[in-house]
């Protein structure tokens, strides 16, 4: 194999509460394609940044050619012919294809048009495109937009080529464009780090392929040598199977009713909830469901319908009003809409029963004390202290910690909207049981996720919605990934029945 | 948390102090620091009121004008339309608290950050508080009036002096203490996590406008006590002495921060740096480029802080979960 062109040793990066990369050195060889695969989360679009110079390492050391640093400013990755291609381009929108090309680029004491174009001309001719270098880049399309930015990145003499999900927005026909024009850099001896979730385009492009888990390097293939079993398993590194807490319990009254519920993007929805129960609600992201749950809390209009809990009307206008009626949200997105993250971990379980545990205007701060400490032991949430910042907490426990705010307003059915989206594997298995603790107790809970496993391993009931209706019920029998997949692609079906 | 850093700016208080008492021989004295706290009593009047609007999130660039348009509307009642004093200052502190509100009735409705909001209110009251002192100066403002400015009580303690500690207190009981306090912090930190939780945000957004503004009415009504005359051009640049007091004092532009002995002491340091230069005899604009620096070098340091904690937490929980 090649020298490297491009090394990390030992790279480090730390944000507040999580460690984004930790100690990972990985090579990059002259004129390989090197495929980088992680799922969300797992460190890659750091590392670019670092490499990029877009964002600065705390430990390690960048190794270009015979030189090393400690961090590089955007300039010096430049200089030294690192171009990067990100997923959002960087374009300049109301300029001209050729003139976003030479963009930086000294060709003289003054600006020639006619000489931009020629240079942009003769770049889209090597790589066989047809595009106007007169055009302005808000009038391509997409895939050209793309190849401008590549043309920028080339005519900049790049040694090694970063692209961040170049096939996203292409058809299958201008992949095998793409394809064509990295293997002719490749050719050149240019060095192409490509990124990419589709693990096909890998085997058909990459010389090797390295996997990336939670901020770690976890290993390195030659992409002839793998299988795309081995690297899954490398990317998950763990089973599959998630172990979920047996749900044998009897559902007891409906609590909860919806009758023809519509608003927010939702049309007609019904169903109920029983005592003890968990409902999962499932469909495609963008069917309505988290627009459902904003509905029932009363965080978004009600256009008509009606909500029965306990099999008594309710009007529910407000938050406030939701959560006086026993009703609480855990929303999807923790830290825009569950926390305060600049305050500490009693602060946020108070919050939403602060008047409960006032006399007058006055907040009881020994009963607060009382209260967040229970959570924190039913819930065990892991802090050295409870005057911690919420923001320094892992993501499990600041699920727990919003989990504690609703419980301790006294909720008795829970909305959890992605219960466990970007929690470690652990702390899963902790939510999952307090999940199920929560219904022996009599609590219900609706269940919005969009991980099939944890709907099927965790419900007792599944409602599918599509396009904003319903589009059918499973009970705990008929459970499979196949029907619920069925339903939820239904929706545009349904509608020409009905 | 060590509490040097934690006081950090107490300390710089006390720097500046031993600093002008070594320099001048009259600075630190009951005469000269009575001044001060005199000086500086409109301006913690106002601060406190802005300070509201502040730890929620917002922002009043129009309180200047705002005690502009109260002191000239008090005196005017007074002294041209002859109603009795006391009704005349409870109306004035009532066209405040109304200021107020419509700031953040403004801000409600028309959904734009409230430093715009507050950028056009400001310029409303300009035109109103000249239109209602008819561009003249109201001399001779009657002596009850003047008693909240300049009056003492048992010979010793200024009057304006114990309407501050009040409103301080006052301040501080409602933040600390109440759940009324913790809705506004929860607003200022996160508006949509506050909205879930059950807060009113729109009923906080129009109560910390109109607190601002009573607590403006009566800062106003000090300021111009002690002046003994009303006019139009009193007020207008208090909003940005009362806002770089606040952010030295800690309370951050964002919202969610803030607590009253930090606002006290921005307003000191601010105070004591320009009586002290006065008394040593510094050219007036050298000590507006110190000032300046004074809040960068402050709103620095906080900043260097707040990373330094943040990395040792999470190296501390890295060390905790190995």
């Amino acid at each position: 194999m090649g020298e490297a062109i491009l090394s990390l040793e030992g790279v480090t990066k730390v944000y507040p509460g999580v460690v984004a990369l930790e100690n990972v050195s990985l090579a990059f060889e002259a004129g390989e394609v090197h495929a980088l695969l992680g799922e969300n989360g797992a460190g890659k679009s750091t590392l670019i940044k670092i490499v990029a110079g877009a964002i600065s390492p705390d430990a390690g050391a960048i190794r270009v050619g015979a030189s090393s640093h400690a961090r590089l400013t955007p300039h010096q990755a430049r200089a030294l012919g690192i171009e990067v291609i990100y997923q959002e381009f960087n374009l300049m929108p109301s300029l001209t294809a050729a003139e976003n090309i030479m963009f930086g680029k000294r060709t003289g004491r003054f600006v020639s048009q006619a000489a931009m174009e020629a240079r942009a001309r003769t770049l889209f001719d090597e790589f066989e495109v047809d595009i106007d270098p007169r055009a302005l880049v808000r009038d391509l399309p997409a895939s050209q937009q793309q190849i401008v930015e590549i043309a920028k990145a080339v005519s900049r003499e790049a040694r090694v080529l970063i692209m961040d999900e170049p096939s996203a927005p292409l058809s299958m026909a201008e992949v095998e464009h793409l394809f064509r024009l990295i293997r002719k850099f490749k050719d050149r001896g240019t060095t192409v780090i490509y990124i990419s979730h589709r693990i096909d385009e890998l085997f058909a492009i990459s010389d090797r392929v390295s996997v990336l888990r939670d901020g770690r390097y976890v290993a390195t293939r030659g992409t002839a040598e793998t299988s795309r079993a081995e690297l899954i398993g490398l990317m998950v590194g763990r089973e599959l199977k998630e172990t979920y807490p047996r749900r044998d319990a009897e559902p007891g009254a409906t609590v909860l009713e919806l009758r023809g519920v519509t608003g927010n993007g939702d049309r007609d929805i019904s169903f109920s909830l029983r005592g003890g129960e968990i409902l999962g609600l499932a469909g495609l992201v963008g069917a309505g469901r988290t627009e459902l749950a904003k509905v029932l809390i009363g965080a978004a209009r009600l256009d008509s319908g009606q909500v029965f809990i306990d099999g008594k009307p309710v009007s529910i206008r407000s938050p406030r009003d939701a959560l006086r009626h026993g009703l609480g949200l855990i929303p999807e997105n923790r830290k825009e809409e569950g926390c305060f993250l600049e305050m500490d971990i009693a602060w946020n379980i108070s919050f939403a029963n602060l008047r409960r545990m006032s006399s007058g205007l006055v907040v009881r701060k020994k009963e607060e004390r009382a209260v967040s400490e229970r959570f924190r032991s039913l819930l065990r949430i892991k802090t050295p202290s409870m005057s911690q910042q919420v923001k320094l907490l892992s993501g499990g426990n600041q699920q727990k910690v919003v989990l504690s705010k609703t419980l301790a307003a006294e909720s008795r059915i829970l909305i959890f909207d992605e219960p466990t989206r970007g929690i470690d594997v652990g702390a899963r298995q902790d939510i999952y049981q307090l999940m199920d603790e929560l219904v022996r107790k009599g609590h219900s809970i609706i269940m919005i996720t969009s991980d099939m496993e944890e709907l099927l391993g965790m419900s007792d009931r599944i409602v599918v919605i599509a396009e904003g209706r319903v589009a059918g019920t499973l009970e705990r029998g008929d459970f499979s990934q196949q029907a619920v997949l069925e339903l939820s692609s239904s929706g545009a079906y349904k509608e020409v029945v009905a | 948390m060590n509490l040097v850093k934690r006081y950090a700016i107490l300390f710089i208080l006390f720097g500046l102090i031993v600093l002008f008492s070594l320099l001048s021989p009259y600075f630190f004295t009951q005469e000269n620091l009575t001044n001060i706290f005199v000086q500086q009593s409109y301006v913690i009047i106002a601060a406190v009121g802005l300070s509201f609007v502040m730890i929620s999130g917002g922002m009043d660039l129009s309180i200047g004008y705002q005690i502009s348009a109260v002191g000239v509307t008090t005196a005017a009642l007074v002294k041209w339309i002859g109603i009795p004093l006391p009704i005349a200052l409870v109306a004035g502190i009532v066209m405040g608290t109304l200021m107020g509100a419509f700031n953040g009735w403004l801000s409600v409705r028309l959904k734009v950050h409230t430093l715009i909001v507050t950028l056009g209110t400001m310029t409303i009251f300009q035109g109103l508080s000249y239109i209602i002192s008819r561009q003249s100066v109201i001399l001779n403002l009657p002596a009850g009036f003047k008693f909240f400015g300049q009056g003492y009580l048992f010979d010793f303690l200024p009057f304006s002096v114990l309407l501050m500690a009040l409103c301080v207190g006052i301040a501080s009981f409602l933040l600390n203490l109440t759940w009324f306090g913790r809705h506004i912090y929860g607003v200022g930190s996160n508006e949509e996590t506050a909205r879930l939780s059950g807060v009113n945000v729109r009923a906080i957004r129009m109560l910390t406008f109109s607190i601002c503004g009573f607590f403006v009415a009566i800062s106003a009504i000090v300021l111009f006590g002690r002046s003994g005359s009303a006019s139009s051009s009193t007020g207008p640049g208090v909003e940005f002495t009362a806002m770089t007091a606040a952010i030295l004092g800690g309370v951050s532009f964002k919202g969610g921060e803030g607590k009253m002995w930090g606002l006290v002491t921005g307003v000191f340091i601010l105070g004591v740096l320009s009586n002290g230069m006065q008394l040593v005899g510094m050219n007036t604009y050298v000590q507006y480029i110190v000032k300046g620096f004074a809040l960068l070098l402050a709103v620095g340091f906080d900043i260097l802080q707040k990373q330094r904690l943040a990395i040792s937490a999470v190296r501390a929980s890295q060390r905790a979960a190995a």
